[in-house]
C-alpha cells in the first residue's frame, strides 16, 4: 500500500480501535465519583508531553515478539511491533489524550440535571448513560475521534520505533517524507505527500471544530 | 402519605442543611429564603444527595438508588431530554404507562411529535409536569414550578396542577416562595432558615405569621355568581372573578397594595367592593406601613404621608376598597 491510503488505514483504525476505551475513560473522569480519576487522567495525558520516541520505545518493550503480550498477540496472528498493527498501536496512544480530552469536554456540556432526571424517572446509571450522556454528547465524541486521526495521520516517533519503516507496510506519509529527505530527486515527491497530509491534517481539525461549535450552541438554544 | 426525612449535609462552602421532619400530608409546601436548603431537602428526598434517611409510608429509602425510588421530579427549569420528542420525554421513565390520559389532561396532546426546542416556555413546563405524572410517581417534588411565568399564565399553571394531581391523587412537596401558591397547592409547610426548619404548620397560619405581611387570604361560601360571604363576618358579601361553575367554599387572596382605605364612605367607585371595616393594628416603620383591619382580617400597604393625612389610628372606622379584578381565587376548601 502507498503510503497515503496507508496513514489513512492506520490513522482511522486507531480513532475506531480508541473510541470505546477514550468514552469509557472520559465518562470515567468526568461523571464519576470513583477513586483514582485524577491518577487515570494523568496517565492518559502522559504521552502527550512524553518524546514520541519514548512512548515507542515504552509500546516495543510491551509488544516485542520477546514479552508475554507480543508472543501472545504474534502466534494469534496479530504482531505488532514491526507490521502495520504496531503503527496502529503507535497512532492509537499518541492520540487518545486529545481524544480523551475532547470526549471529557462534550460531556461536561452535558448538564448533569439531564441525568438526576434520568434517574429519577427510574432509568439506572447504566441506561442513562446511552439513553442521555451518550446521544447528547456524540458530536463531541466524533470531533474527538477526527482530532486523534490528524494526529494519528501525522505521526512519526513512535512509529517508526515500533513498527519500522517498511515500505509498503509500515511507512505511512510521515516516515516517507522521511525517507525522501536523502533520496536523490525526492523533493518532488516531499512535495505532494506535505500537500497531501496538511490537507487531510486541515479536514479533520476543521470538522472538529465545526462540530463542537454547532453542537454548543445546539445545546445552549435547547436548554 | 407519611414522610420522615433527616438530611446532614455539609457543604465545602459553608452551606449546610440540617433538618428533621415528620409529617402526614399530601401536600406539604416547603418555604425559606433563597439560601435555606430548601432544593437540597427535595435532593436529598431524591436520594440525589448522601447523608439522607428517608422513609415515605414507612419504607426506608434510605439505601434505595434514586432510579427506584419511584418519585416525580419538576423544577422551575423544565430539563426536557433535547433529543427526544414531546412523546419519547413522555415515555422515557421505564414505569411510564399509556400517556393519553395525562397528555389530554395538560393539554399536549397536538405537540406529542415535536421537538423540544419547537416549544414555548409554558408548553414546556407543562410537558415537564407530564413527564413527572406519566411516570406514575408515588410523591411528586416540585421545585418553584411557576418561578418566572406571567401573573396569567402562573395562575392557569396552579390551578391545572391543582386539579390534575387532586384526579390522579399523587402527594406533592411544593418549594416555593410564593404564599399563594404554597397557600393553594398545600395543606401543611415548613419553613427553613439557614439550612434548618425552623417552624411548621397548617400552610395558610404558618404563612400568616411568618411568610409576608403583603398578602391577605380570605375564605367563604358562593351563594351567588362572583359573590362570595365572607367567613368570620356580619354576613358581608365580595365580588370576585371567579371561575365559571364554582359553588361552596372558596379561598381568595389579594395583595396588601391592592387594597384602599378610606376615612369616609366613597360613593360613584367602579371598583365593586367597598367594606366597613375598623383599624386593628398598625405595623412598621419608615416609609411604607401595614395597617390591619377587621373584618374581613385586610392588611393593608399604605404610605405613612397617607397614613398621618388620613389620621389612621387603632379603633377607628373606615372602608375597605378592593377591587374585584385583583382578587385572585386560590381553590375551593
Amino acid at each position: 500500500m502507498s503510503s497515503i491510503p496507508l496513514s489513512l488505514t492506520v490513522a482511522v483504525t486507531a480513532a475506531v480501535l480508541s473510541l470505546p476505551p477514550a468514552v469509557a475513560a472520559a465518562w470515567y473522569i468526568e461523571r464519576t465519583k470513583l477513586p483514582g480519576r485524577d491518577a487515570l487522567k494523568t496517565l492518559i495525558l502522559l504521552p502527550l508531553v512524553l518524546p514520541p520516541v519514548v512512548v515507542g520505545y515504552l509500546l516495543l518493550r510491551v509488544f516485542s515478539p520477546r514479552g508475554a503480550l507480543g508472543a501472545l498477540l504474534d502466534r494469534a496472528g496479530a504482531p505488532v511491533a514491526f507490521h502495520w498493527l504496531g503503527a496502529v498501536v503507535a497512532a492509537a496512544v499518541v492520540g487518545f489524550p486529545l481524544f480523551v480530552m475532547a470526549v471529557g469536554q462534550a460531556m461536561q456540556a452535558v448538564d448533569p440535571r439531564y441525568e438526576a432526571v434520568s434517574k429519577i424517572l427510574g432509568r439506572s446509571s447504566w441506561s442513562t448513560f446511552f439513553r442521555v450522556t451518550l446521544p447528547l454528547s456524540w458530536p463531541g465524541i466524533v470531533a474527538g475521534a477526527l482530532l486523534a486521526l490528524a494526529r494519528g495521520l501525522g505521526e512519526f516517533g513512535a512509529t517508526i520505533v515500533v513498527a519500522g519503516r517498511i515500505p509498503g507496510e509500515t511507512e505511512t506519509i510521515s516516515l516517507k517524507i522521511y525517507a525522501e529527505l536523502d533520496a536523490p530527486g525526492g523533493e518532488a515527491r516531499i512535495a505532494g505527500l506535505v500537500a497531501a497530509s496538511v490537507a487531510l491534517c486541515l479536514v479533520c481539525v476543521v470538522a472538529s471544530r465545526y462540530l463542537e461549535r454547532w453542537y454548543r450552541s445546539r445545546l445552549e438554544l435547547e436548554r | 402519605m407519611k414522610l420522615e426525612v433527616e438530611v446532614r449535609v455539609k457543604r465545602p462552602s459553608g452551606f449546610g442543611l440540617d433538618a428533621s421532619l415528620h409529617c402526614d400530608t399530601d401536600a406539604l409546601g416547603v418555604v425559606g429564603p433563597s439560601g435555606s436548603g430548601k432544593s437540597t431537602l427535595l435532593d436529598a428526598i431524591a436520594g440525589l444527595e448522601r447523608g439522607a434517611r428517608v422513609a415515605l409510608d414507612g419504607v426506608d429509602l434510605s439505601g434505595v438508588p434514586t432510579a427506584r425510588r419511584e418519585l416525580g421530579y419538576v423544577s422551575q427549569d423544565p430539563i426536557l431530554f433535547p433529543h427526544l420528542s414531546v412523546r419519547g420525554n413522555l415515555r422515557y421513565s421505564p414505569r411510564a404507562g399509556p400517556i393519553d390520559g395525562v397528555a389530554s389532561a395538560l393539554k399536549i396532546d397536538h405537540l406529542l411529535d415535536r421537538m423540544p426546542r419547537h416549544l414555548s416556555g409554558g408548553e414546556r413546563r407543562r410537558v415537564a409536569l407530564a413527564r413527572a405524572l406519566a411516570s406514575r410517581p408515588r410523591l411528586l417534588l416540585l421545585d418553584e414550578p411557576f418561578a418566572g411565568l406571567d401573573e396569567t399564565r402562573r395562575r392557569d399553571a396552579l390551578s391545572l396542577l391543582d386539579e390534575v394531581r387532586r384526579r390522579l391523587s399523587v402527594p406533592i412537596i411544593l418549594v416555593s416562595h410564593r404564599s399563594d401558591e404554597i397557600v393553594a397547592l398545600t395543606d401543611w409547610s415548613i419553613r427553613l432558615e439557614d439550612g434548618k426548619v425552623d417552624a411548621s404548620g397548617p400552610s395558610a397560619s404558618l404563612l400568616r405569621r411568618s411568610e409576608t405581611l403583603v398578602d391577605n387570604f380570605l375564605s367563604g361560601v358562593v351563594h351567588a355568581p362572583g359573590r362570595v360571604l365572607l367567613d368570620g363576618t356580619d354576613g358581608i358579601e365580595l365580588s370576585a372573578m371567579l371561575p365559571e361553575g364554582v359553588r361552596g367554599e372558596v379561598r381568595l387572596a389579594c395583595y396588601a397594595h391592592d387594597v384602599m382605605l378610606a376615612t369616609t364612605e366613597p360613593r360613584d367607585l367602579s371598583a365593586r367592593n367597598v367594606l366597613p371595616v375598623t383599624v386593628s393594628q398598625i405595623l412598621g416603620e419608615g416609609d411604607l406601613l401595614l395597617i390591619e383591619v377587621e373584618s374581613p382580617r385586610l392588611r393593608v400597604l399604605v404610605t405613612r404621608d397617607a397614613a398621618e393625612t388620613l389620621g389612621l389610628r387603632v379603633g377607628l372606622r373606615a372602608h375597605a376598597i378592593l377591587k374585584a379584578t385583583s382578587i385572585v381565587y386560590l381553590g375551593a376548601s
